[in-house]
């Protein structure tokens, strides 16, 4: 690999640049209209133009990356997270094109777009999966014994959905055939395809990923477990490594059931084995995110191993240098993700950012970002701005570091959710680390009753 | 008498609602603006029927564009 394309902006794309800069890999950006002259242009040994602001435009627009990465002559794509990350067709083109695609196979990616394949593969391999339809349901009376097996609520979700959309609760036998209705509808109109599956609620979950690692020769480790259960809306706003909930066992237990799954997948790169955790203690496997992901940072802090170093590693056909047994995990990371938007009604805030006051840094706190003054914060991507990431000998040492650093930082000019943070390192339930997915929702409902 | 519908919020246009020659109630959506992956519903802010569609998906907006036309009822 001499040279990457990563097909992405803000943070991440300038995590990646320092990752190849490291190996000694040119890097090559792309960027829209909306970010002509941003940090990660610059950042880049050259920056390509791929088209206007709107994402099906530029950093969506596989046929316009495509002539980037011939322009540029690079080797190897880079596709971040979100956009093209966990795009099939994208990963084909490049692989197509004779490029490295860094990731897992667009074959892999195809198959695990597709949650009933997940619950089969766990269902085939011994993994436990939350209870429910094996594989789609394309009738009514297979529903109907669904609710009247496993009782209410069950929940109705969309086989190739995302992102929490489509999700339907049923209560009453008498809203199934409604429910199927429109669940299909929303699936066609979304994501192509009606195909839709049934699962058991698991109420007040704890989320809880596994980070792993896989070479192109059928290695793999497990880097252990994130916790990622202070959410709004199915988007993360804590995430923490490891978690206050996982015990030594439940987490080999977790990594060898993850390694099972990526084997089984021919799964090669950086990938994620997502869980959910009941509050009586039982774990169920939900799916893969293929793809390095938003919070891979706290798994960093706490192993010491650059996830991203690894990725171009194993894309260049490297095979793994680290083994089970070197993998151990130094004390506790907490990531306060920092959001353009107003703390309280989470509406977007975009607009012009003013005087930034960074925290200062030490060796136990990370800042990645793509922040500066002047740079304008526009509508037409991810609210995300900064992850802020604490890491201390224990939990209470990492929540109070985090607490510190997000005290020091201001960000004037539009709204952020960094006094978000401070309150979730304040609240009572975070702090005895008793908490799951629904806590920051009660934690505003408190404040503001 | 014609009236615009407005963007509240600065972004995209995700979609419109209506179509021309449609009957709208006040508070009724009529379009929906995409800012930084957030849906943002826009409203009729009064009663009409629609004249005319005056963006098509992914324009970019800033607040104040007017979006939807409608003759007020």
């Amino acid at each position: 690999m001499k040279k990457l394309l990563v097909a992405n902006r803000g943070e991440i794309a300038l995590r990646i640049f320092k990752a190849a800069r490291e190996l000694g890999i040119k890097t090559v950006a792309v960027y829209s209209d909306a970010d002509n002259g941003a940090p990660h242009m610059r950042a880049a040994d050259e920056a390509i133009h791929i088209g206007k602001s709107p994402p099906p435009l530029s950093y969506l627009h596989i046929a316009g990356i495509m002539k980037a990465v011939a322009e540029s002559g690079a080797d190897a794509v880079h596709p971040g997270y979100g956009f093209l990350s966990e795009n099939a067709a994208f990963a084909g083109a490049v692989e197509d094109a004779g490029t490295i695609w860094v990731g897992p196979s667009p074959g892999v990616i195809r198959d695990i777009e597709s949650k009933s394949f997940c619950r089969n593969l766990g269902n085939r391999l011994g993994v436990p999966v939350t209870p429910g339809s094996i594989g789609n349901v394309t009738s009514l009376i297979e529903i109907e014994k669904l609710f009247a097996e496993h009782g209410p609520p069950l929940l109705l979700k969309l086989d190739k959905g995302g992102g929490g959309k489509g999700i339907q609760p049923i209560h009453h036998a008498a809203e199934i055939a409604r429910i199927f209705e429109s669940s299909m509808g929303i699936g066609k109109a979304a994501f192509g395809s009606s195909d839709v599956y049934v699962e058991k609620r698991i109420e007040t979950p704890k989320h809880i990923e596994i980070q792993c690692l896989g070479d192109h020769y059928g290695n793999y480790v497990a880097l252990g477990e994130r916790e990622c259960s202070v959410q709004r809306r199915f988007q993360k706003v804590v995430e923490e490594a490891p978690s206050p909930a996982v015990t030594r066992e439940e987490r080999e237990r977790l990594c060898a059931w993850s390694v099972r799954i990526l084997k089984e997948m021919g799964y090669r790169n950086a990938g994620t084995v997502e869980f959910i955790r009941s509050a009586e203690g039982r774990y169920y496997f939900m799916e893969v995110n293929a793809r390095i992901q938003v919070e891979h940072p706290v798994t960093e802090m706490v192993t010491g191993i650059d996830l991203v170093q690894q990725q171009l590693r194993i894309a260049m056909g490297e095979p793994l240098q680290l083994r089970q047994e070197d993998i151990v995990i130094h004390g506790h990371a907490i990531e306060a993700r920092i959001y353009a938007e107003d703390p309280s009604t989470f509406l977007p805030s975009p607009g012009t950012i003013g005087t930034i006051t960074f925290p200062t840094l030490s060796k136990d706190t990370r800042l990645d970002h793509a922040m500066e003054s002047g740079l304008a914060v526009s509508p037409f991507y991810d609210p995300m701005l900064a992850k802020l990431i604490a890491r201390g000998e224990d939990r209470r040492q990492a929540i109070d570091r985090l607490d510190q650093a997000l005290k020091q930082f201001t960000i004037e000019g539009i709204k952020t959710t960094i006094p978000l943070g401070t309150a979730v390192m304040a609240s009572e339930a975070f702090r005895r680390g008793i908490f799951h997915t629904e806590m920051l929702a009660e934690l505003l409902a408190t404040r503001s009753s | 008498m014609e009236q615009n519908i407005m963007a509240p919020m600065p972004g995209l246009v995700a979609r419109v609602v209506v179509a021309v020659g449609d009957k709208v109630e006040q508070g009724q959506e009529v379009a929906v603006i995409n800012c930084m992956k957030t849906e943002i519903p826009v409203t009729a802010d009064r009663s009409g029927t629609v004249r005319s569609i005056l963006v098509k998906e992914w324009d970019e907006l800033q607040v104040g564009d007017a979006m939807v036309a409608i003759d007020a009822a």
